[in-house]
C-alpha cells in the first residue's frame, strides 16, 4: 500500500476504476511485474464501514453523482436521476454485486449469426468465442472462488427457504432450476471465510465471504509493490499526443486539486456510463467526437439486461431474507428459442429484497401507496420472488450523451442516459412475468406482484467490442481500434449483453486482456 | 472545481435518490399524540390547527394503511417534519395549504371534509387527485422511511434486519421451511 509512483512516470499503466475490470486488471498486471496506478473516483471503505442496512449502505457506497434518465420507459419517471445502481468506492460494483457467476452460453457470443438482422436493434457477433473464453472463465472462477465449478471444487450453498420455494415451484411446472454458481465461499478459501448467510450480499459482504476486488485483487496487487491505488481521484480527461497515442490522465483529487498522471497505457474501467463519458469528455481537435470514436459507437448501444421483478405472497412464512441474496436460478428459458415469441433468453434469479427496499420497489414512483401495497408489505415475511435477468437488445439510440449545459461537482458535463425497451425486451419481460406467476401459483401463491425495472446494476455495451473498426470501439482484446495504447476493461466492451450476470465475463476478459497487454508491452507494440 | 458544489454527504445523496421516488429521508424518533399527526404541543400543530393535524393523521393512515399499527408510529414519523416546520415557513405553508386543498377537493367530490368521508375508497379518490403534489409526496416519502425502514417495526413485519453480528442465519433457520 506504500508504493507511490511519480506523476511524470510515463512507464505506467494507468487504470481508471477498481471494480471487476479495473481491480482484476491491476492485480493480473502486478503479478506479472507490470506497474500501474489505479485512479478510483470513490473512497476506500473498510470492512467496518459495511453494515447490514439497505438504505444506509445505499447512501454510503452508491454512485450518486448527478445523472439524467430520459426516454419513454417508466424508469425515467420513477428514477429520473438514478439510471444505474452501482458503487463509488474502491472495489466498485463488486461491493454491491450478488456474487452470481455464470458463463455465457456459446450462442451468446454470436447473436447476429444466430438470429440474423433484428429490426430496430444493432446486433453484432462478438469477435471472440466461448471456446476461446473457456480457459479464462476457469481462471476467473478459481480467482473469485465460484461454487459449483471444476475450477474450485467448492460445493454450492445449501438451499435456503427461499430457494426451496422456488425449486418446488419449478419442479411442479417442469422448469429447470439449479443452485446458483456464486463467488461466495462455502468453505474457508483464499484467506476469506465461508458464508454465514447474513442475507445482505448487495450491501457489501460484512465478513468478506463474497469476492470483491475491495479485499482481494486490490490488496494483492498492492502487496506486490507494483500497484498504487489513488482513491477519490476523479478523471477529468485522457490526454494524447500529436500522433494520437494517449499519454496521461488528468484527474481531480479529493480537494479538487488537479493532477496529470503520465502513462504508457491507459485502461478505462469506470462502468458503462462513466467509461464512454470519459472518452467523450476527452474530445480534442484531433478527436472532435471523443477518443476512440471513429465508429461513432462510443456511448451507444447501452444495455442493462431486460429486467423486472416478480414477488409472490403465500399463506405461510418463507422469510426469504434468511438466504444468500441469489440462492438459485430458474434457467429453463435461457436459450435462444424464437418460438417463445422473443429472441435470446432470460434467467429467473431467485432474489430477495429487505423490507425497506421492498417498500420502495414493489410499486416505485409517485403512485406507490395505498391499501393494496400496504397489504402486500404486511405479507413481507410470506414472500418469495425473482429478479428477471434477460438478454437486452443493443439499440443504438439507447445511449450515454453529455448534457449540453449542466455540469457536475467536478465541472464535467452531466451524463444523460437514454434507455427504452426494444420490442423484444418487452415481449421477453411479459413472458418472464407469465412463467414466474405460473411457477409461484404452482406452490400456492395467493398473489403475485410484478415489479417494473429498477435502476440497473448491469450496465453494458457503450464501448463495444467488434471485429471491424467501423462497428465498435474496441477489438477482441478490449484495445481501442483507433488508439493502440488505450484499452477498455469493463462491461462497456460487451458486444451483446448475454443472459448471464456480467461480472464473471468482465473478470475473465480482464485476465485475458492482462496477458495481451503484457505481451504487447514486451514486444514494444505499446 | 467549484468548491461550493462539492460532493454532498451521503444523507443529501440519499435524499436526492429518495426525492425521485417521492421518499424523504427521515429518522424515526420522538414522542407524541392526541389524534393528530403532529404532537399537539408542536409549533406545527399549533400553527396548522387541531383539525388540520387530525386530517394529516387520517391522510397518513390512508397512504400506508396498516390497521394494527398504532397511531404513534404514524405520528413519530412526522416529528422531524413538524420540527422543520418551526423554522421553515415554506414547509409550514405547504402543510397548511396541502390540508386546505385536500379538504377543498373532498368537499367538491363528496360534499364533506376529508376526515368526514366515511369510506376509505372515497378518500382514496381524493388522495389520487392529490398524488402529484409535493405535499402528498413528501408525506408519503417520510412515511415510507418511517414505517418500513423503522427497526422498531421490523419484527412486526417479520423482517430480521442486521444479521452479521448474530452469526447470520446459518444456524438460525435459513432452511427450516416445513410447508412445501
Amino acid at each position: 500500500m506504500s508504493t507511490k509512483f511519480d506523476l511524470n512516470d510515463d512507464s505506467l499503466v494507468v487504470i481508471i476504476g477498481s471494480g471487476a475490470g479495473g481491480g482484476t486488471l491491476a492485480n493480473e498486471l502486478a503479478q506479472k511485474g507490470i506497474k500501474s496506478v489505479v485512479l478510483e473516483a470513490g473512497k476506500r471503505f473498510k470492512m467496518d464501514d459495511i453494515e447490514n442496512d439497505e438504505w444506509k449502505m445505499f447512501g454510503k457506497i452508491s454512485w450518486l453523482d448527478k445523472r439524467y434518465v430520459v426516454g419513454p420507459a417508466r424508469i425515467a419517471e420513477d428514477f429520473p436521476n438514478l439510471p444505474a445502481w452501482i458503487v463509488k468506492g474502491v472495489g466498485g460494483a463488486t461491493m454491491h454485486w450478488a456474487g452470481v457467476a455464470m458463463r455465457f452460453q456459446e450462442h451468446e457470443f454470436k447473436m447476429k449469426s444466430t438470429n440474423g438482422v433484428v429490426p430496430g436493434a444493432n446486433v453484432l457477433d462478438w469477435p471472440i468465442s466461448l471456446k476461446e473464453m473457456e480457459p479464462y472463465y476457469a481462471k476467473a472462477e478459481d480467482k473469485m472462488g465460484v461454487t459449483g465449478t471444476k475450477a474450485t471444487g467448492m460445493p454450492h450453498h445449501s438451499p435456503s427457504n427461499h430457494a426451496k420455494v422456488v425449486a418446488e415451484g419449478a419442479k411442479r411446472i417442469g422448469a429447470k432450476c439449479e443452485a446458483a454458481n456464486l463467488a461466495i465461499n462455502t468453505e474457508v478459501r483464499d484467506g476469506r471465510p465461508a458464508c454465514q448467510v447474513n442475507g445482505f450480499c448487495m450491501q457489501g459482504c460484512r465478513i468478506g465471504a463474497k469476492w470483491s476486488t475491495m479485499y482481494t485483487e486490490i490488496p494483492k496487487a498492492e502487496a506486490t509493490g507494483n500497484t498504487e491505488v489513488r482513491p477519490q481521484s476523479m478523471v477529468l480527461r485522457i490526454e494524447h499526443d500529436k500522433t494520437g497515442k494517449v499519454t496521461g490522465v488528468l484527474y481531480a483529487d479529493k480537494d479538487g486539486n488537479q493532477h496529470l498522471q503520465k502513462a504508457r497505457v491507459v485502461a478505462v474501467a469506470g462502468n458503462s456510463i462513466e467509461s464512454p463519458r470519459m472518452l467523450l469528455n476527452s474530445a480534442s481537435s484531433m478527436f472532435p467526437d471523443g477518443l476512440a470514436n471513429s465508429s461513432g459507437q462510443v456511448g451507444q448501444n447501452y444495455m442493462t439486461h431486460t429486467t423486472g421483478g416478480v414477488y409472490a405472497e403465500f399463506e405461510k412464512p418463507v422469510h426469504m431474507y434468511k438466504s444468500t441474496v441469489v440462492p438459485n436460478i430458474v434457467h429453463e428459458w435461457r436459450d435462444n428459442d424464437p418460438s417463445r415469441g422473443h429472441l435470446a433468453g432470460y434467467e429467473l434469479e431467485t432474489l430477495h429484497l429487505g423490507l425497506p427496499f421492498m417498500s420502495a420497489f414493489l410499486n416505485p414512483g409517485k403512485g406507490g401507496w395505498g391499501r393494496e401495497l400496504a397489504d402486500s408489505l404486511a405479507n413481507y415475511d410470506k414472500m418469495a420472488g425473482f429478479w428477471v435477468c434477460g438478454e437486452d437488445m443493443p439499440v443504438e439510440s439507447n445511449n450515454i450523451t453529455l448534457h449540453p449545459t449542466e455540469k457536475d461537482q467536478y465541472g464535467l458535463p452531466v451524463p444523460v442516459v437514454y434507455k427504452t425497451d426494444h420490442q423484444n425486451d418487452y415481449l421477453m419481460r411479459e413472458h418472464a412475468y407469465a412463467r414466474a406467476k405460473e411457477l409461484f401459483d404452482a406452490v400456492g401463491a395467493i398473489k403475485v406482484n410484478n415489479l417494473p425495472p429498477y435502476p440497473a446494476s448491469h450496465n453494458m455495451g457503450t464501448n463495444r467490442m467488434s471485429e471491424h473498426a467501423r462497428d465498435g470501439v474496441v477489438n477482441r482484446w478490449g484495445q481501442s481500434h483507433d488508439i493502440k495504447n488505450l484499452f477498455v476493461s469493463d462491461g462497456s466492451q460487451f458486444t451483446t449483453s448475454g443472459t448471464e450476470n456480467p461480472t464473471l465475463t468482465i473478470v475473465a476478459l480482464a485476465i485475458r486482456q492482462a496477458d495481451y497487454i503484457a505481451d504487447q508491452m514486451m514486444k514494444r507494440e505499446i | 472545481m467549484n468548491k461550493n458544489n462539492k460532493m454532498v454527504g451521503p444523507m443529501m445523496n440519499r435524499r436526492r435518490f429518495l426525492s425521485t421516488t417521492g421518499v424523504m429521508a427521515v429518522g424515526a424518533s420522538a414522542v407524541v399524540l392526541g389524534g393528530g399527526l403532529f404532537s399537539p404541543d408542536s409549533f406545527a400543530a399549533q400553527q396548522i390547527g387541531k383539525d388540520a393535524n387530525a386530517t394529516l393523521m387520517k391522510l397518513a393512515r390512508d397512504i400506508y394503511p396498516h390497521d394494527t399499527l398504532e397511531d404513534k408510529y404514524y405520528s413519530q414519523v412526522m416529528s422531524p417534519m413538524a420540527k422543520s416546520a418551526e423554522t421553515d415557513a415554506d414547509l409550514l405553508k405547504q402543510l397548511s395549504e396541502g390540508v386546505a386543498q385536500l379538504d377543498t377537493l373532498s368537499v367538491e367530490k363528496f360534499g364533506k371534509k376529508y376526515t368526514q368521508i366515511a369510506k376509505e375508497s372515497d378518500r382514496v379518490v381524493v388522495l389520487k387527485a392529490m398524488e402529484p403534489t409535493a405535499f402528498f409526496q413528501s408525506i408519503k416519502g417520510a412515511l415510507m422511511m418511517g414505517i418500513y425502514n423503522n427497526p422498531e417495526l421490523w419484527p412486526r413485519f417479520g423482517y430480521g434486519g442486521s444479521a452479521w453480528e448474530k452469526g447470520g442465519y446459518i444456524n438460525r433457520g435459513y432452511n427450516d421451511i416445513d410447508w412445501l
